[in-house]
């Protein structure tokens, strides 16, 4: 017992080498690139990382910005698990948020005990439909989702800006927001918790929410039938089918599970960050969301791990941009490309010596 | 022999990532710029500092000024909305003497980050706030916009003459009424067509949908065109050249950019203000509340110079001047489409 704990620890560990040696070339490849724009790679990668882990600034936003990545990643990754790449968390999370932000100005004077987990339901529901929505279309007529949900996010992102421009904006505001939630639907801040972290900084209880969520992520997955029928569909549709699997059920909920996941984001930017909805909030958390899932190996420990890395990209990759003379937060788009590249160099690597679908199978 | 090899890469990485943390704190001090000196930092708008046009302008100001005084510059160039606060905080957290926001959209984050670091000064261009370690930037552009609808107005050869803005919000509004109102004080037949590129900031950075409004306003007879769109006004200055029409510049004095196309500029001098606020702080004078920028001051303005002269005739120029006076002297009150 003692033993087989060992090896499954091990083989855990394992799974971390090749996204690290992703990183560490990753950052190697930058250097020469600050090299070539002419500033000291040591220095930029010094200034990248120190500014990401300084108390209580840097810690503190790094985690922020890591808390979307950890939903969208979610997200991602529970649709690959069924094998469904769902493109869409960008819109799932728009719309999700503004509808957070609907119930929250709708329902403003309702105290607290109400209002939050009226607009977490509200995040997690229009995220869920807006995700559903792809899935029930692959399972019914077999449209692709990456088609349909590159579209849906045209249409969220559109209808949540029409919605704030004509309806929900205050009257001469010139900036594209929606009025202010009501105060019952603001949840706290992690620094009236913490010493020495101040309240400025937006990190909030969403965070906690977001690794609660990875460990209920794992258990649905790895310990709950559904969760075994969604893997078994995504590892082998035909198989599934022939196992007794309605593999289109299990294409819906997952899709649907994954737009709710990607619409939990809205509980840390409506009800923790802005209070508010604000137009084109999102600088591409659902888009970051495919990076992470796939950096993270589309397991719950790797997308905490793998948003950790891109949050503090984000946060460096911000001083960087701006205390450097010549290297700008591109370096930091570059640096997500490469790991990118690396990552899924590694998975073709990997599959050319156990056959294309070999391991997929066995993970089951 | 994997097994024996995972412990190893895992601590090598750790104390990689630890050791550039710990010097990295040290780098983060050193890379924010002397503090001794006076520290400056400048935020632009979703346009870039490069649109040609409003943050041109503005940094046109803050470069000026670091040259003639002994400061740290550094500016941040956002890109989208979401991270202009930001940029905004990561400023203020190193602890920068003065953080200047470029842009109305910039005013509640401004005025969010001024008031969890009231030892720091800020200022606002285009908004208004009441802290006291604000200063609020604003000009009179209704006014100078009146003086390029006169212009617009006397040089149409079909009595059509259009607008393009670039975010449909009030600031831009003031631009519009003047110049609606100018043109029709020169010639009260004539017909203004006005369009804006969006709702969005992305108003300011769609240089494509700029160019599709003016083809369309040339098509309904516009043969002036002002455009107050930011980046998206070049799309503008494009289909004037391509159509043999004239356009009207805004913010920095953009007649160069189309030779002979382009009438005038409605200059909106961005550049000077914030020279203004920052040599203001250097001899320590920095004063919060609002400055406002107009006619009488070069705050606002028309532009003058050997790209546009032959295509103003004197008389016009004129009666511009007279205008100007009269605005000046409070003989002519212009709308001020903010004040509604």
């Amino acid at each position: 017992m003692a033993l087989e704990r060992e090896k499954s620890l091990m083989k855990g560990l394992r799974q971390l080498i090749f996204p690290l040696a992703a990183v560490l070339a990753a950052f190697v490849a930058g250097s020469f690139l600050v090299l070539a724009v002419g500033d000291s790679p040591l220095a930029t990668y010094q200034l990248l990382i120190g500014s990401a882990f300084t108390w209580p600034d840097g810690i503190g936003y790094t985690l922020f910005y890591a808390t979307p990545l950890i939903f969208t990643g979610l997200a991602v990754a529970v649709a690959f698990r069924c094998g469904l790449l769902n493109i869409g968390a960008e819109g799932q999370l728009y719309i999700a948020s503004f509808a957070t932000a609907w119930v929250g100005i709708t329902f403003a004077g309702l105290p607290a005990i109400l209002l939050v987990p009226l607009c977490c339901l509200a995040a997690v529901l229009a995220g869920g439909v807006w995700g559903g929505i792809p899935g029930v279309l692959k399972a019914r007529f077999g449209a692709h989702e990456v088609i349909t949900t590159i579209m849906m996010n045209f249409i969220a992102i559109a209808l949540a800006s029409y919605f704030t421009q004509y309806h929900y904006k205050p009257p001469g505001d010139a900036i594209l927001e929606t009025v202010p939630i009501g105060e019952g639907g603001h949840i706290a801040r992690l620094g009236r918790f913490v010493p020495g972290l101040p309240e400025r900084i937006p990190l909030n209880l969403s965070f906690l929410l977001a690794l609660a969520t990875c460990v209920l992520v794992y258990l649905f997955l790895w310990r709950t039938r559904w969760g075994y029928e969604i893997r078994a569909t995504g590892a082998s549709p035909a198989a599934a089918q022939y196992g007794g699997i309605a593999t289109g059920r299990q294409i819906v909920l997952a899709m649907a599970l994954s737009g709710a996941l990607a619409g939990m984001v809205g509980i840390n930017e409506v009800l923790g960050y802005r209070y508010r909805y604000y137009d084109s909030f999102s600088s591409g958390y659902g888009f970051t969301g495919i990076a992470v899932a796939l950096l993270g190996r589309n397991h719950p420990v790797g997308v905490i791990l793998a948003s950790l890395l891109f949050g503090a990209l984000l946060r460096g990759g911000l001083f960087v941009d701006i205390f450097t003379e010549h290297v700008s937060k591109d370096l930091v788009m570059v640096l997500q490309g490469i790991i990118i590249l690396f990552v899924a160099a590694e998975a073709m690597f990997r599959d050319r010596f156990r056959g294309p679908f070999g391991r997929r199978i066995k993970g089951v | 022999m994997l097994r024996q090899k995972v412990p190893w890469t895992l601590g090598l990485c750790l104390a990689l990532i630890a050791g550039l943390a710990g010097s990295g704190c040290n780098n983060l001090a050193k890379a924010a710029g002397d503090p001794k000196k006076v520290r400056v930092g400048i935020v632009f708008d979703s346009g870039g500092k490069d649109d040609r046009s409003f943050n041109a302008a503005a940094y046109r100001g803050v470069k000026r000024a670091a040259k003639d005084f002994p400061i740290v510059l550094r500016d941040a160039e956002p890109g989208d909305p979401a991270s202009l606060e930001p940029a905004m905080r990561a400023f203020a957290e190193v602890g920068y003497d003065l953080i200047i926001g470029i842009g109305f959209a910039q005013t509640p984050i401004v005025e969010a980050v001024a008031k969890d670091y009231p030892k720091q000064n800020f200022a606002i261009i285009d908004g208004v706030s009441d802290l006291p370690n604000v200063a609020s930037l604003i000009f009179k552009e209704h006014e100078g916009s009146f003086l390029v609808g006169m212009i617009a107005a006397r040089t149409t050869k079909t009595g059509v003459v259009g607008f393009v803005g670039g975010m449909d919000v009030p600031l831009i509004h003031k631009f519009e009424v003047g110049y609606e109102e100018g043109a029709r004080a020169a010639n009260p037949k004539i017909v203004v067509i006005q369009n804006y590129v969006g709702v969005t900031e992305a108003a300011w950075n769609n240089p494509g949908k700029g160019k599709e409004l003016a083809v369309a306003q040339i098509g309904k007879g516009a043969d002036v065109i002002f455009a107050a769109a930011g980046n998206s006004g070049l799309g503008v200055f494009d289909a004037a050249e391509q159509y043999q029409k004239y356009v009207i510049g805004v913010d920095s004095n953009q007649n160069w950019v189309k030779p002979g196309f382009v009438l005038t500029s409605m200059v909106k001098r961005v550049d000077n203000a914030v020279y203004q606020i920052i040599s203001d702080l250097v001899n320590h004078r920095f004063k919060g509340g609002i400055h406002v920028y107009g006619l009488p001051d070069g705050g606002v303005g028309i532009a003058m110079d050997q790209y546009n002269e032959k295509l103003i005739p004197p008389d016009v120029l004129r009666q511009v001047e007279e205008a100007k006076a009269k605005i000046i002297r409070g003989e002519i009150k212009v709308t001020n489409a903010m004040e509604k």
